[in-house]
């Protein structure tokens, strides 16, 4: 089977921005495509990760972005699977890639989540969840994760100003990262000072809303080396949904994501210690305790010690760093690109381009990109280095 | 399978659901074969994929699971805010999301709740669609 890679990323400019999505588009496509053929020299497919037309009034996005690349009667889809749809379109890329179906596939996000407000854009994410039940009793995206925290706390010795370090720590992380909504430091003071938002959670525990797109180019192996550009190896792929309404999962125990982890892990022949660093949907602060739980780097109840040095940590932690590009919640999360700036960071920190954010030695990348609220479904991308055994 | 005359009177469907709790009565899917509680009912048991799923009443006793307030509503809830919101883990073994008849600082993990159903509001039937205009609306009220 031919072994799918990562030949080359791109993104647009990350928050408030005047640029319409698919003209965010055209600007992380020129920077994917800067140096190489044209993409419609290239390009034999194309998906395309959306949450919502709310924002832009707009479906038929796989159409309308393979135009602006200027392809035509290619195969090109719209992915939905609210925030995780980036990596859904991923997944897509890898398996055509994979299959021997195509050599060269364009996956792509892009989300113009500052057209209406806040208000809009809570209006528009709530429309991921149950309508029945969940929609109708005015829950948010953040009062979904809130409890998620409120049970998390209750179960375990994490502290409100726990979950307040990690955003403190990602934070730190996106300072060194040029491409972040928010490259700057913050203190756990400006945390958990922040406006409540639904309690446990406050302003700060929170991703921000903004526009964005990026674009990553899977090919074939033998056409990355033709190409002459460095390559990132997707070595493992896997995906999983659970029940629409959170109250009918277990709240911190992700199941969803455990599985999506290790379906990848199993592919790529590696477990959760071989992980040298991992880009997590920290949509919210408690989501990076969680996950890190449920793909096997924390023990149970101690996901939440994520924003320390590895040595600082309890037993049976690994060394793993999460989200050395910031995360969702500092270098930005619009929605339907998220999981393709997760690959973007994973292909820097892998190919030698991550600047003073390098994690040193790092050769496996775990990348978790979810929808929905937590595990409504999940993403896994096991990447490594071309040299990697 | 043998839901092909699966019909709005069904209460696996929503509007089956929604009509007996207009009229006080909480159903909840019970697989027989693995005794999953599902709320509100379907025709499947996601926890063993059985379609052996039986309609039974269910108790409007529970406790407090998990809980919040909204203070960032949708444009739909906005007079509303801030409300609190929580996860019930009902007595005959669902849970179920709902409002809270009660401030976020008057609440706490354990409490004992029952569910109670009104009439949607005005407001709610705005913003209703045409099929869920009369839905009722459950709300947990503290005992
Ligand atoms: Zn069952």
């Amino acid at each position: 089977m031919p072994e799918p890679v990562i030949a080359s990323v791109g993104a647009s400019p990350l928050g408030r921005t005047d640029l319409p999505g698919r003209d965010l588009f055209s600007v992380a496509l020129a920077e994917a495509f800067d140096g190489l053929p044209d993409p419609a020299d290239l390009v034999e497919a194309v998906y395309v990760g959306n949450q919502s037309e709310s924002y832009e009034h707009q479906i038929m996005y796989g159409t309308l972005l393979a135009e602006w690349a200027g392809l035509r009667h290619v195969p090109a889809e719209r992915v939905e699977g609210c925030a995780a749809a980036g990596a859904l379109a991923l997944r897509h890329a890898v398996k055509d890639v994979r299959n021997g179906e195509h050599e060269a596939v364009l996956a792509c996000g892009v989300e113009k989540m500052t057209s209406a407000g806040t208000s809009g854009a809570t209006d528009a994410l709530s429309a991921a969840f149950d309508r029945a039940i969940e929609q109708r009793s005015g829950i948010t995206a953040p009062s979904q994760y809130a409890l998620l925290a409120q049970r998390y706390l209750h179960e375990t010795d994490a502290t409100e100003r726990d979950l307040a370090e990690i955003a403190v720590k990602n934070h730190a992380n996106a300072a060194h990262n040029p491409r972040a909504q928010f490259p700057k430091e913050i203190d756990v003071a400006t945390v958990l000072d922040s406006d409540p938002i639904a309690p446990p959670l406050k302003l700060f525990d929170c991703a921000p809303v903004g526009d964005g797109a990026a674009a990553v180019l899977v090919t074939t192996e033998e056409l990355a080396a033709d190409l002459d550009r460095p390559q990132v190896r997707v070595a493992g792929s896997g995906a999983s949904a659970n029940n629409i309404a959170v109250a009918e999962r277990d709240m911190t125990d992700i199941a969803g994501a455990r599985i999506a982890a290790e379906t990848a892990y199993e592919e790529a022949g590696i477990d959760a210690t071989d992980v040298d660093f991992a880009e997590v949907h920290d949509a919210f602060t408690v989501c990076e305790a969680l996950l890190a739980e449920a793909v096997g780097f924390a023990p149970s109840g101690m996901g939440y010690q994520s924003y320390r040095e590895p040595a600082e940590r309890a037993d049976g932690w690994t060394d793993v760093q999460l989200s050395p590009s910031g995360g969702l919640k500092a270098r930005g999360h619009p929605i339907g690109a998220t999981g393709l700036l997760q690959a973007l960071e994973a292909y820097e920190q892998l190919t030698g381009a991550a600047g003073d954010r390098a994690v040193e030695g790092a050769e496996t990348a775990l990348l978790l990109n979810e929808g929905g609220v937590a595990d409504a479904v999940t993403v896994g991308h096991v990447l490594t280095t071309a040299e990697a055994p | 399978m043998s839901d092909a005359d699966l019909d709005a009177t069904d209460p696996r469907t929503l509007p089956g659901f929604f009509d007996a709790l207009a009229d006080g009565e909480l159903l909840g899917g019970v697989c027989a074969d693995c005794g999953q509680v599902l709320l509100p009912p379907r025709p499947a048991c996601y926890a063993c994929g059985s379609r052996a799923v039986d309609v039974e009443p269910q108790s409007h006793d529970g406790e407090i699971y998990t809980y919040t307030a909204v203070h960032t509503p949708p444009p739909a809830f906005a007079a509303d805010a801030p409300y609190t919101v929580a996860v019930v883990a009902l007595a005959d073994g669902g849970r179920l999301l709902g409002r809270v008849a009660a401030d976020y600082a008057d609440v706490a993990i354990g409490d004992p709740v029952e569910l109670t159903v009104r009439e949607p509001t005005a407001a709610e039937r705005e913003v209703a669609l045409d099929y869920e205009t009369d839905w009722p609306v459950h709300v947990f009220e503290p005992r």
